[in-house]
């Protein structure tokens, strides 16, 4: 059995006065005092990044990576759009199934505020199709038109979905290392300027620096030793098609669908068995998406169940979502965000949420999504 | 910077698929582009089924705004999709108008 040990993300958000690899370090040596451990422990490193070849000329991270921890072992990157750090995270855990008595670091990061928002989202465009990108198409654009047919479709309105920011900013409130700590109303929401229509401002996550790591083992006389410890009981990878058009069901996820299933399948647990989520809500109707696809909600109902807000900390729903304030408050660092998903559920888990710490924690998911759904990554963990 | 071996490339697809009737089945409009779009802004983007079920994405224009909705029918024609500067290649590429 694989074991998380401890997790340590910098704070998101425009952190100007440090680099992306300024970043990673911090990320290392937090979680490395965390742990106890020191960098010859550590026998291989996984990172997730997207967008530093793109944006800055910076490629060859894990060369980078060895000069910070001072090693020679392994180390790979990984890229999968926005969910690069959840694909980080599934090598990392497939390398330990592959390797007894091993320890591994899976770093997550990225920079994106040096640049203007024109130049990120051509950047983060990158992760899009030809054709999509020839049109005109931004993630924004890609999520909007997903929006717009599923509010058509099931008769909603904005409105159902300004209540996943409303909840998330409410949840990054209570976040420390959130980028934004502010509660904001269904007014608030709908009041924002449209980035692509349906959508806007406060639909949207932000374009974020920031940096988060965790310690998996497998090694079980140092997992004893340990004071806080989750299982990793599943960590599934499925993929689907890049353009948004090829997809049989417009309003409907389909790798986040096989890689739940999977991931449900191999943890030998049941949908009603989660008490926490990190859901991947790049945008609000991501989140209404996700809870379908995941299987917690019915295909439809989530634009009319969120309204009564079931899943937000201190309403006594048996599942609390996006403690940590999701991609939406908490920010989205794209390689970063897959990682602090998993490590908001081992904080959950091992009772080191403070202010948004859910009582009686037993198992949490983990859902990080690359593009419009070209990839996407389930994590269970248990205690 | 436009590659003009790209856009040579791209034509060779792009001409099979002018003149093609079809039906919007989901919209959006774009009010923050990349750098690329940034002068066009904002411009409603739709998702287009033609005729043959064959679906393609391509910019709404020449449209009153009652035009901007599922189930519209269109017609796709050729038109400017960008140009990166003043003397640079203009890229050409599929776009739909009202039928």
């Amino acid at each position: 059995m694989n074991y998380i040990t401890g997790y340590y993300t910098t704070k998101f958000g425009e952190i100007w006065e440090k680099s992306l690899f300024d970043l990673v370090k911090e990320a290392i040596t937090g979680v490395l005092k965390q742990t106890n451990l020191t960098n010859k422990q550590i026998d291989a490193v996984f990172f997730g990044n997207m967008l530093a070849g793109v944006l800055e000329n910076n490629l060859h991270s894990p060369s980078k990576i060895s000069e910070i921890l001072k090693v020679n072992i392994p180390i790979f990157r990984a890229e999968a759009a926005c969910a690069s750090g959840g694909a980080a995270f599934n090598l990392a855990k497939n390398y330990l199934d592959a390797n007894r008595n091993k320890n591994v670091l899976v770093i997550g990061a990225e920079k994106m505020t040096d640049y203007s928002p024109e130049e990120a989202i051509t950047g983060l465009s990158a992760a899009a199709s030809g054709e999509e990108q020839e049109a005109g198409l931004t993630f924004s654009g890609l999520y909007a038109m997903i929006a717009n047919y599923y509010l058509e479709k099931y008769s909603y309105s904005e409105k159902n979905l300004a209540y996943v920011s409303v909840k998330n900013h409410f949840h990054g409130s209570l976040n420390d290392k959130a980028q934004f700590r502010r509660k904001i109303t269904v007014e608030d929401v709908l009041k924002s300027a449209y980035v692509a229509y349906p959508l806007k401002v406060l639909d949207s996550s932000p374009i974020s620096d920031g940096a988060s790591a965790v310690i998996m083992t497998n090694n079980p006389d140092w997992v004893k030793k340990q004071k806080y410890k989750a299982a990793v009981l599943a960590s599934e990878v499925a993929t689907d098609t890049i353009s948004l058009k090829e997809r049989k069901n417009i309003d409907e996820i389909l790798a986040t669908k096989i890689a739940a299933n999977n991931a449900f399948k191999n943890a030998k647990i049941d949908r009603t068995d989660i008490n926490v989520a990190e859901v991947h809500d790049c945008f609000s109707i991501a989140e209404i998406l996700a809870m379908e696809d995941l299987g917690f909600w019915k295909k439809g109902e989530g634009g009319e169940n969120i309204i009564e807000q079931p899943t937000m900390f201190g309403n006594g729903g048996n599942l609390i979502v996006n403690t940590s304030g999701g991609l939406k408050a908490a920010g989205h660092p794209v390689g970063a965000t897959g990682i602090k998903q998993i490590g908001e559920i081992f904080l959950q888990l091992t009772g080191q949420a403070e202010k948004r710490q859910v009582k009686n924690v037993k198992y949490g998911l983990a859902h990080n999504v690359g593009g419009s759904g070209g990839t996407a990554v389930v994590t269970i963990l248990g205690i | 910077m436009i590659s003009p071996v790209k856009i040579w490339r791209r034509q060779k697809e792009i001409r099979k698929l002018i003149g093609k009737k079809g039906r919007v089945v989901a919209w959006t409009k774009i009010f923050t582009p990349g750098s690329d779009f940034k002068k066009y802004a904002p411009y409603p983007v739709v998702l287009v089924e033609l005729e043959n079920k064959e679906k393609i994405y391509g910019q709404l224009v020449d449209h009153e705004k009652e035009d901007l909705k599922t189930g519209s029918q269109v017609i796709s024609i050729l038109r400017k999709v960008r140009a990166s500067s003043s003397d640079g290649v203009i890229a050409y590429g599929v776009k739909f108008k009202p039928l």
